[in-house]
């Protein structure tokens, strides 16, 4: 290409810094958002398999067991009988430093070293301390840093509901994963009380030691791969990040909008000057690619900026990523961002090949016309009219499609795609939509006086530009509306699952990390008169056919057996046969997952062997989107030999205050109290709420910064369209308009726009969120969710848009109004 | 006519255009187009023709909305007819391609506006080199090309100087520069002094005329301005869609 | 006298080539820096542990069982066998504990503790030319490795030596990488004190010495598992038990170290320290006794020992003059390449032992040698 060329595209951006800047600003955003997302679950997840990695090593299978963990005999019978060498014992639990939580793995450094787990490269002296001294650890490097904790140093903790303070001797190795405070086997024990048991024992198996080995272990004992292990855990995050990168595809969804919208505006801009380049003898293909190049540069720039917004960006999601899998998943830190080149490379070619695509049609349109057409302007408006019809098809096509994608059974990723063809069509039925608003307003307008009219007519006879405008706006309201929907929703239905699962007046449970509850706890708060009857529960985890699940042993007290609530009807004579033990109970997400019915049956693998149970009932249980199987507590006592329990729930008598209650039981166990937590009821549920309203907190900062982008987009888009109209406005002040009129007439037009994309956004509004409830949630999670319309959600969906609009406005009203007509007539 | 240039001459020779035909610098046989208004079609010229000679400088008169500049577009090729033929020193127009066109109008045609389309993007010196640039001269050439324009159109001290900042009738010299740099077969002048006061307008006009005959090509000028049209060779009347030839004595008006 | 382990166990560590733990996975790529067995054992001072300073009395079986006061312990077993098939191998099965701290042990954990294990293991085949090695490591609790007096046993995973039902009979049973060893042995000598009666000074630094005792002849019969070959055994062979917190002193080296057992009755122990810089340690020494026990200690002056031929560095054949012998003996490796290429280096294999002059066989042993920087 020509420098020449190259100089009349590269001084044009230069000439029109806002609009430029608003473009290379719009992809930024786009990128970033898209970017950060990416970074912060890549980094999440890097974290995640380091730390599963790292501490398996190069295990190649596992031995676990069931809640009471494995006895450690078995496995000096495993290294002294079986001859397995190459076998390792692991403790593992969770303490608490504050309101931190840290994992504490006990490791064998010796069995281990065949593993290569962190504890490398540390000083001979660090690992003869960790193996001989009791309450040592080696603490992450990072953690040890944020901590403030030095070599040598004090970190005191609470494990086992007992407060410890703990020596770390060293800090581990950078390779070794954030939060993670490596002891011997012996401190793990002790400090978790698991003296005799282990969590698991890793392997390396010869090919064909595997199969022996499994016929081998006793009951309640199992080995599986470490790959697959891992899979299980990575799986459990999987569908929570999905849902974020669906939040930031919509995000450059909107983006998209914008660009093209700027771009569109950037042809038009120069019709004159593209037509002279035509007749001066610049061919079409240089036209074409002399656009995409311009395109291009502006994507290079918004990508390089977006890159470093996103990585800005992506540091606070990864705190707010980590600590939702914090509190519905399992223990992990990550404060490391995972810069991996392909991941920049995404987010780049996510916004460069937007930003094409977007300059795609502007620059074709603009290729396409000849030289003496290029040179006017009503011809682009008269063709977009002409192909309205064909819009209204597509968008027609578009939703239709994608709103079968949704229904049917094809999976979150078909649901996902269904949600964006969903809004990609309906996005193109604004225009001819526009068209036929503009038909029905247009005799009103003729009664409303001169500014009204001249708003209206100004959007409906620049649809080319007006329409791209309120569609980005209108789909991020929407999705702001959709989202907002279903969080709220999902609040009410979750608000209403603890109000009836919830029965007890009061909850006593051991403190975090910690195992069954001490013996005779239960009886003392039996023999309160203030208590009229107790409930009992076990949580534990259990091998089922259908993989490894949480279960509630339940010891239900009356009134208990109103705490569920069925998604389907349930089997007769329910309750006694749950209390005799003879049928299971499984939570909502659970049968979803396995597409289990009530009446199918699930394998239970026990310390006494095999057991297939019927499913008696499928209740909500909004807890664990992993699920949740409740068995009756007397018969899993006797199955997994497991006669702890871990949670009191408590029944006052009538009339009882719930605080006299409370502090009566603080007393009565007094000394006992160490690492026990009592609860009202009252606090379990705010607890629970604020947990939920945690996790959304994500969700509504990337809800912001898809505003964020559309709010750029309709500050580009109006001032495009206001600056173009310059010369019309100039005449109008010429004719005699006053300076406050003008103002008024633009900014009564950008709200008009902002009404429009608020009213088309409330049916998109109210599908998406139709979707992301029925289709992506239940696909992700399992859960049924009742939808609610959160009260004035409606309003301030037309407020934002309306607001946003008039925001947006602002800045071209002003402009216009300062220029001096004169020579905005000279200029044309 | 003997100060021509090599340049173009070597090119002439390279190009497609058959010896025989060389003295015709622009044929038009028949032709007719009409544009769309809403529903109805609006017929602009319906079955014009003429033949421009090679070196011959012609008005072009007419009324508004006449056609002219349609005819100017047609015989540039920026536009197409509905019927009819253009053939440009030998060269078929209507039966070119889209790249040919632009190829062919890249080549052999200069065009002079009314606003004057100057690329307000572009320092003067840079619009001069523009059609230079777009039929691949090399770089000393350009150079050496844009700067004898600029002096031919005494506006050398301006070479830097954005369009903007330059007068009406400094504009349009420019444009004359750049319509002529690249020594054109053909100029197609489309009211070229119509924006300018009458000083302008005769340098301007005077500049047009020497040098497009100093270069050997043949100049087509659309003008509403008698004074302009008698300055020319030949007078050619846009009517009716149709193209006639008045008797001079008609154009005193 | 000087046991043998003590150099394997203490010199190497101090020696600067280091050998990596994971390194005992053969023909693995170098596995990371990591914190090393050896590095760990090497570490720590003698601060704080029993010193062996003084002459006990020695009570069997209980002085069978571990010292756990000491920092280090081994129970070493080699020996020369011959097979149904005619054939002469040469076995080696050594049992150490290491000691990583001193005094008592807090904490409820089974796992807890400050005694760490090691154990090597080899089978020389000269007639295939073929020596196999393997190497162990494991932490004490919860039962995983250890030793007791009564009955007496020691073991480390699977690896084990002990007293097995028949009366006044132990057996070993090792399954180790490339082959088994399925022994009973039978002491067929008495007990021989090695040193001032049990106390076997290393140096010139008081407490520098260990306990030390030998039981130089048992009666083997068994099995050995060679890759997928089984074959009937019969031999003889030596034990040493030797416990202390000492070091080797700066200014030694490493050693050589002979342990023949002869045709006509005698057993000979002997072991020169080697001083940096060449020349032998005055501490050096050994003893000579027969089916009745002890006949004489024997001093640095009593032996002389010559090289006659060297292996990659290593001195494996020899000429040793016993003070009162009219005729020189030669000292001959059945199988040149016995290197114990483990996580810490050494050379330790069969030899015989021929008259130089007429050349009559006159004995089998094991010859060890420690502290050479071995050439490739």
């Amino acid at each position: 290409m020509g420098r020449l060329l190259l100089l009349t595209t590269l001084r044009h951006l230069r000439r029109q810094p806002w609009q430029s800047g608003l473009t290379i600003l719009g992809i930024a955003l786009g990128v970033a958002v898209v970017l950060a997302v990416d970074l912060a679950n890549q980094s999440a997840r890097r974290a995640f398999l380091l730390t599963a990695e790292s501490l398996s090593g190069r295990a190649s299978h596992q031995i676990s067991a069931g809640p009471a963990g494995i006895d450690e005999a078995f496995y000096r019978r495993l290294r002294l009988e079986l001859g397995l060498r190459r076998a390792a014992p692991v403790v593992e639990g969770v303490v608490t430093h504050g309101t931190g939580r840290l994992r504490l793995v006990g490791i064998d450094p010796i069995a281990s070293s065949a593993f290569r787990r962190p504890g490398g490269g540390l000083a001979p002296d660090s690992v003869r301390r960790l193996l001989t001294e009791p309450a040592t650890a080696l603490l992450s490097a990072a953690t040890a840093v944020r901590l403030g904790i030095g070599r040598d140093g004090r970190l005191p903790v609470r494990a086992a509901g007992r407060p410890v303070t703990l020596r770390i001797l060293d800090h581990l190795p950078e390779d070794a994963p954030e939060g993670l405070l490596l002891a011997d086997i012996a401190t793990a024990q002790e400090l978790l009380g698991r003296n005799g048991r282990l969590d698991r024992i890793d392997l390396i198996l010869e090919p064909g030691q595997a199969d022996t080995l499994a016929r081998q272990l006793p009951p309640g004992l199992r080995l599986e791969t470490s790959a697959s292990r891992t899979r299980v855990l990575e799986e459990m995050v999987a569908a929570f990040q999905t849902n974020l990168t669906a939040m930031s595809l919509l995000a450059i969804l909107v983006g998209a909008f914008l660009i093209y919208n700027t771009m569109t505006f950037s042809v038009l801009r120069r019709r004159r000057l593209l037509g002279t380049l035509r007749a001066l003898g610049v061919t079409r293909r240089e036209l074409f690619r002399l656009l995409l190049t311009e395109a291009l540069l502006l994507g290079v720039v918004g990508a390089l900026l977006g890159t470093g917004l996103g990585i800005l960006v992506a540091r606070s999601l990864l705190a707010l990523v980590t600590r939702t899998i914090n509190d519905l998943y399992f223990v992990l830190t990550a404060t490391r961002l995972a810069l991996e080149p392909a991941l920049l490379a995404k987010g780049w070619a996510i916004g460069l090949g937007v930003t094409l695509l977007s300059a795609l049609i502007p620059a074709l349109e603009a290729a396409r016309t000849r030289p003496a057409e290029a040179l006017r302007r009503s011809r682009l408006e008269s063709r977009l009219r002409r192909g309205l019809p064909w819009l209204a098809g597509a968008g027609a096509a578009g939703l239709l499609l994608g709103w079968l994608l949704a229904g049917t059974d094809s999976g979150l990723a078909g649901g996902l795609a269904g949600l964006f063809l969903l809004i990609l069509g309906y996005a193109l039925l604004l225009p001819p939509a526009l068209a036929g608003l503009d038909r029905v307003t247009a005799p009103l307008a003729g009664r409303g006086g001169l500014l009204p009219r001249l708003a209206l007519r100004g959007i409906a006879a620049n649809l080319s530009r007006t329409a791209p405008a309120i569609a980005a706006l209108s789909v991020a309201v929407a999705a702001t509306l959709g989202v907002g929907i279903m969080i709220g929703s999902f609040r009410a239905t979750v608000a209403d699952w603890l109000g009836y699962t919830l029965r007890g007046d009061l909850y006593i449970r051991q403190a975090a990390g910690a195992d069954a509850l001490p013996p005779g706890v239960r009886e003392l708060v039996e023999s309160l008169p203030q208590v009229a009857e107790t409930s009992a529960g076990r949580h534990a985890h259990i091998h089922t056919d259908r993989g490894t699940v949480e279960l509630l042993a339940l010891e239900p007290a009356t009134r208990s057996s109103r705490g569920f609530r069925f998604a389907a009807p349930p089997l007769p004579r329910l309750w006694p046969r749950y209390t005799r033990g003879e049928l299971l109970l499984v939570s909502e997400p659970f049968a979803y997952r396995h597409r289990l019915r009530t009446g199918d049956r699930l394998r239970l693998q026990t310390d006494e062997g095999e057991l297939s149970l019927p499913i008696g009932g499928i209740f909500y249980d909004y807890g664990s989107d992993r699920g949740l199987v409740s068995l009756v507590r007397s018969r899993y006592a006797r199955l997994w030999h497991d006669p702890g329990i871990s949670t009191i729930g408590i029944y006052l008598r009538p009339g009882v205050e719930t605080a006299a209650a409370e502090a009566a039981l603080t007393r009565l166990l007094g000394n006992r109290m160490d690492g026990l937590e009592i609860r009202s009821n009252r606090e379990i549920r705010e607890r629970s709420l604020a947990v939920f309203d945690r996790t959304f907190a994500i969700t509504r900062v990337l809800r912001l910064l898809a505003i964020g982008v559309a709010f750029v987009g309709v500050l580009s888009a109006l001032m495009a369209l206001q600056l173009e109209r310059g010369r019309e406005l100039a005449l109008l002040r010429a004719t005699g308009l006053t300076r406050g009129q003008l103002v008024r007439l633009v900014l009564l037009q950008t709200g008009l726009m902002g009404l429009y994309a608020g009213l088309f956004a409330l049916p998109l509004g109210w599908l998406m969120s139709d979707l992301l409830i029925e289709v992506i949630n239940r696909r992700a999670f399992g859960w049924t969710i009742f939808v609610r319309l959160p009260a004035g959600a409606l309003g301030e969906t037309l407020l934002l848009a309306v607001g946003a609009a008039l925001l947006a406005g602002l800045y071209p009203a002003w402009r216009m109004a300062r220029v001096r007509p004169a020579r905005a007539l000279r200029e044309e | 006519m003997e100060t021509r240039a090599p340049g173009p001459g070597a090119r002439r020779q390279q190009g497609s255009r058959p010896a025989d035909v060389a003295d015709a610098a622009v044929r038009l046989t028949d032709l007719s187009r009409s544009y769309r208004e809403g529903e109805r079609f609006h017929p602009v010229l319906r079955g014009a023709s003429t033949t421009i000679h090679q070196g011959e400088c012609v008005a072009l008169l007419g009324r508004s909305g006449s056609g002219k500049s349609t005819l100017l577009n047609l015989i540039a090729g920026i536009d197409t007819p509905d019927a009819g033929e253009v053939v440009v020193g030998g060269v078929p127009v209507t039966r070119l391609t889209e790249p040919g066109l632009t190829r062919f109008r890249r080549r052999h045609i200069g065009f002079v506006y009314q606003f004057f389309n100057l690329l307000p993007t572009l320092r003067v010196r840079e619009n001069i080199a523009l059609p230079l640039e777009l039929n691949h001269l090399p770089s000393g050439e350009i150079e050496r090309r844009t700067r004898s324009m600029l002096a031919a159109v005494e506006l050398e001290s301006r070479a830097d100087a954005f369009p903007d900042r330059l007068s009406g009738g400094e504009q349009q010299r420019i444009a004359i520069a750049r319509a002529l740099v690249h020594r054109p077969d053909l100029v197609l002048a489309d009211e070229p002094t119509g924006n300018l006061d009458r000083h302008s307008c005769d340098l301007v006009l005077e500049l047009m005329l020497s040098l497009t005959r100093q270069q050997g090509g043949s100049l087509l000028l659309v003008t509403h301005s008698p004074a302009v049209a008698r300055r020319a060779d030949r007078l050619l009347v846009l009517e009716e869609g149709r193209l006639s030839e008045p008797d001079s004595s008609a154009i005193t008006v | 006298m000087v046991g043998r382990g003590w150099h394997i166990a203490m010199g190497a560590f101090l020696a600067s080539g280091l050998l990596l733990l994971g390194a005992c996975e053969r023909g693995a790529p170098p596995p990371p820096p990591r914190f090393t067995i050896a590095a760990l054992l090497g570490e720590q001072g003698a601060g704080g542990f029993a010193r062996a300073t003084a002459v006990r009395p020695f009570r069997f079986p209980a002085d069978h069982g571990p010292h756990p006061g000491f920092r280090s312990e081994w129970w070493y077993l080699t020996g020369n066998l011959r097979g149904a098939d005619g054939r002469e191998y040469g076995f080696q099965a050594t049992f150490f504990r290491f000691a990583l701290a001193p005094g008592p042990v807090t904490g409820d954990s089974a796992w807890r503790g400050n005694q760490v294990w090691m154990a090597h293991a080899a089978l020389s085949d000269p007639a295939q030319g073929e020596h196999l090695a393997d190497e162990r490591f494991s932490r004490e609790g919860p039962g995983l490795a250890g030793a007791r007096a009564g009955p007496f046993r020691v073991w480390l995973d699977d690896w084990r030596l002990g007293a097995d039902g028949m009366e006044g009979e132990w057996r070993l049973q090792l399954p180790a990488r490339g082959f088994t060893l399925d022994l009973r042995l039978r002491p067929a000598s008495p007990v021989v004190l090695q040193g001032d009666r049990g106390l076997s000074r290393k140096g010139a630094a008081p407490g520098n010495a260990s306990y030390y005792y030998s039981i130089p002849r048992l009666q083997v019969e068994g099995r050995i598992r060679q890759g997928e070959r089984g074959i009937t055994v019969t031999g003889l062979a030596w034990l040493d038990r030797e416990w202390s917190s000492s070091a080797l002193e700066p200014q030694q080296a490493g050693w050589d170290w002979f342990s023949l057992q002869l045709r006509d009755g005698r057993n000979l122990m002997f072991y020169r320290l080697r001083r940096r810089g060449g020349g032998t340690d005055p501490h050096s020494g050994g003893s000579l006794s027969d089916g009745d026990g002890l006949i004489r200690r024997l001093g640095p002056d009593q032996v002389r020992l010559t090289p006659l031929a060297r292996w990659r560095g290593y001195p494996v054949e020899w000429r040793l003059q016993l003070a009162g012998e009219p005729h020189g003996w030669r000292i001959r490796p059945l199988l040149r390449d016995q290197e114990m290429r483990l996580s810490i280096r050494y050379w330790e294999g069969a030899v015989e032992v021929i008259d130089e002059v007429d050349g009559t066989p006159l004995g089998r042993g094991y010859l060890e040698l420690t502290g050479y920087r071995p050439s490739r």
